[in-house]
């Protein structure tokens, strides 16, 4: 029976996992992802959940043990932030080169230094180029749903690639919100077990995986990487569309979009600050302000036709960044203005809520003021407005 | 829709009460939200939680700062935090107190509920954790939740925590202290100060945070730091040391967290300015020479 409850992200992320049906878990707890970890192995003791549960010494092995056993044919499971996600990285690339369509939410934290356990993007946005797909997270009944979603995206044999389901460092890792959660016969029917083909060590097919590869060969390696994360896009909007179907919850797949028809000005977030900009698309269409929003989902692969189609219909864009490229910009915005070259549309980056500092109504107010003011002008006064900076001018 | 800030001590359950709210108004048809304030917990540490409430799905996530109700889970709360900030003329205020509503002064002069949730917690649950006592006081005092709804947030977040016979429980200190709930309104006479903070611009700020110990407005801060912040507020027992009992093994010594045991040769000495009462040092004491008892 379809159940709802009040639950965090955390929770939320590991009954994805029992839903999902996944066959072992390795992670190693950290904060803010600790309940991941304690509520999978709680899944698993409880019986409520047939999986194997590694316990791993660090994040590394945590990825190793991933990487090994979806190499041998196994649906897995891991969770980590910040620090845990950096002692990945070289594991990471393994995953996506190799193909092995491992699950990880990750909960977006600061990376140190100097240390700090609140909302940043600069964990998963170093992380763009391992060939791991990147997914940000808007409410709790979506980090479930996404966690369903994502195998089946990564399992599909268009893609074949890993992904990172993102999601805010206790504003939604902590934060109790209503979830639906589906019946798991249902997920069964919508979700098939993994059937490994490409990748898979069974003593009977001998193969040998992630081998010594000379530059004969890994030109034509990157290549297949690239083309599985350019073919996902597709893959990613038919699950959104099976999902629909199946459970009734919509997220309009690469994108979405909210109030962009006839809008002079649209704001690009990600993760939690799109749902606080909701109602404040809402507050400006009530006084006449035509501005709109659009969620951008999938990081990895970007939705560069989306956005084309985006800036064809606004005079103004404004790109909210939760991190940034130091010298550069925010790395949301830095894709974006690459995607609209050619364009001849102001593109302005908001930088917001770094080391997790809440990102207020007034911050948001103040991004569609500016990108409103740069449609009336036709271009930008600043392209890097950093926002509650002390000492910095907007 | 309504805002509600819980303030309790780390460990006291304030999460789980803000928690059990938001499932309780979930209950009752509505959409409840609940986060803790967003900070690294420490046992007994004044610590802060929060609820949101709407008849329709809430989309703001930037925390509370005016918020329409405030909880308190202790009232010996009131001498260290600022429970008012933020808070209207419209406000309501629910306490854990065995005092009346009039002699309380949480600095505005607002309605306020009072029930002594820890002799409640007590008699009910043999402990004295008031985070389920109190939602029933928030029920009665406000009237924006039924009891009937109270209990089963409570069975739901606390059932799934720590089990369905505990969770049942907490749900029975809940209606005791519903019953037990005395309206009425406090006084406003204290001066609340708002704790300063240091808020250096990027440039005021040393390079990387890398601080030597600096005189700030808003006291010292860097290396020495803890001079100013006295961490034996944060205690909810005291340790007593019986001298006779002890046979100077130094074990207290050495598994304190804090340093706060000094060793004087003829006896332990302890200071009370850092000590957090954790109890370590009577739980490690093989003579049993201290004793934990209520600060």
């Amino acid at each position: 029976m379809v159940e709802k409850r009040v639950v965090t992200g955390n929770y939320a992320a590991a009954y994805g996992a029992l839903l999902s049906r996944v066959d072992l878990i390795a992670a190693y707890p950290i904060t803010p992802q600790t309940f991941v970890v304690e509520h999978a192995s709680e899944f698993v003791n409880n019986g409520m959940l047939d999986a194997e549960f590694m316990r791993v010494e660090s994040e590394h092995s945590a990825m190793s043990a991933c990487v090994s056993a979806t190499a041998a044919g196994a649906r897995t499971f891991t969770a980590t932030a910040s620090q845990g996600l950096a002692l990945m990285h070289e594991v990471l690339f393994i995953a996506g080169s190799a193909h092995l369509p491992i699950v990880m939410p990750v909960i977006n934290r600061t990376v140190a230094g100097p240390i700090g356990i609140w909302a940043e993007h600069n964990d998963t946005m170093p992380q763009r180029d391992t060939g791991w797909l990147q997914c940000y997270i808007e409410s709790n009944q979506e980090v479930l749903d996404m966690i369903i979603q994502a195998y089946k995206i990564c399992e599909d044999k268009r893609v074949l690639l890993p992904m990172m389901v993102n999601l805010d460092a206790f504003i939604l890792s902590h934060t109790v919100e209503p979830v639906e959660f589906p019946d798991i016969e249902d997920v069964d029917k919508f979700l098939p077990k993994y059937k490994p083909e490409h990748a898979r060590l069974w003593p009977e097919d001998p193969m040998i995986i992630g081998s010594f590869s000379p530059p004969e060969y890994i030109q034509e390696i990157r290549y297949q990487t690239d083309e599985s994360m350019n073919n996902s896009r597709k893959v990613i909007e038919e699950v959104n569309s099976d999902f629909a179907k199946a459970f009734r919850r919509d997220y309009y797949g690469m994108i979405e979009e909210y109030q962009t028809d006839d809008a002079d000005a649209i704001l690009i977030t990600l993760g939690t600050v799109t749902s606080t900009a909701r109602p404040i698309v809402d507050e400006y269409r009530d006084a006449g302000k035509k501005v709109g929003l659009v969620k951008l989902r999938f990081f990895r692969p970007y939705p560069t036709e989306l956005i084309r189609k985006i800036a064809e219909k606004t005079k103004a864009i404004g790109v909210y960044d939760r991190a940034v490229s130091f010298g550069s910009g925010g790395p949301s915005w830095i894709d974006a203005r690459s995607a609209l070259y050619g364009y001849n549309i102001p593109v302005i980056n908001f930088l917001a809520g770094l080391g997790g500092r809440d990102v207020m109504a007034s911050d948001v107010r103040l991004m569609f003021d500016r990108t409103l003011e740069a449609a009336k002008e036709g271009k930008a006064k600043k392209d890097v407005v950093w926002i509650g900076t002390r000492g910095v001018e907007p | 829709m309504y805002e509600v800030r819980f303030h309790g001590r780390g460990g006291q359950g304030a999460v789980m009460a803000a928690q059990a709210l938001a499932s309780a108004a979930h209950i009752e048809g509505n959409y409840g939200v609940a986060f803790p304030f967003f900070g690294a917990e420490r046992r007994g540490a004044p610590v802060l939680a929060f609820t949101r409430v709407d008849k329709d799905r809430i989309y703001t996530k930037t925390q509370i700062y005016e918020p329409d109700y405030v909880v308190i889970l202790d009232d010996r709360l009131i001498e260290l935090v600022n429970v008012a900030q933020g808070l209207k003329e419209i406000a309501v205020a629910v306490v854990n107190s065995q005092k009346k509503p009039e002699e309380l002064d949480l600095g505005i002069p607002i309605k306020t509920g009072v029930v002594d949730a820890t002799s409640v917690a007590l008699e009910v649950l043999g402990a004295p954790i008031t985070n389920s006592s109190i939602l029933g006081a928030f029920a009665k005092t406000t009237g924006e939740v039924k009891i009937e709804s109270i209990e089963g947030g409570i069975r739901d977040i606390f059932g799934h925590r720590i089990g369905e016979e505990l969770g049942e429980k907490n749900a029975k200190a809940a209606r005791a202290a519903y019953e037990k709930t005395e309206v009425g309104t406090c006084r406003g006479e204290r001066k609340m100060e708002v704790k300063k903070q240091w808020l250096p611009t990027y440039k005021e700020l040393p390079l990387g945070a890398a601080t030597r110990p600096m005189q700030t407005d808003a006291g010292l801060v860097g290396p020495g730091s803890f001079i100013d912040n006295k961490t034996g507020s944060w205690r909810t027992f005291k340790p007593v040391y019986d001298k006779d009992k002890c046979n100077m093994c130094r074990f207290c010594w050495f598994y304190c967290p804090e340093g706060c045991i000094y060793d004087k040769k003829e006896e332990m000495v302890f200071d009370f300015d850092y000590c957090k009462g954790c109890g370590i040092c009577a739980n490690e004491c093989p003579k049993e020479a201290i004793e934990m008892v209520r600060d």
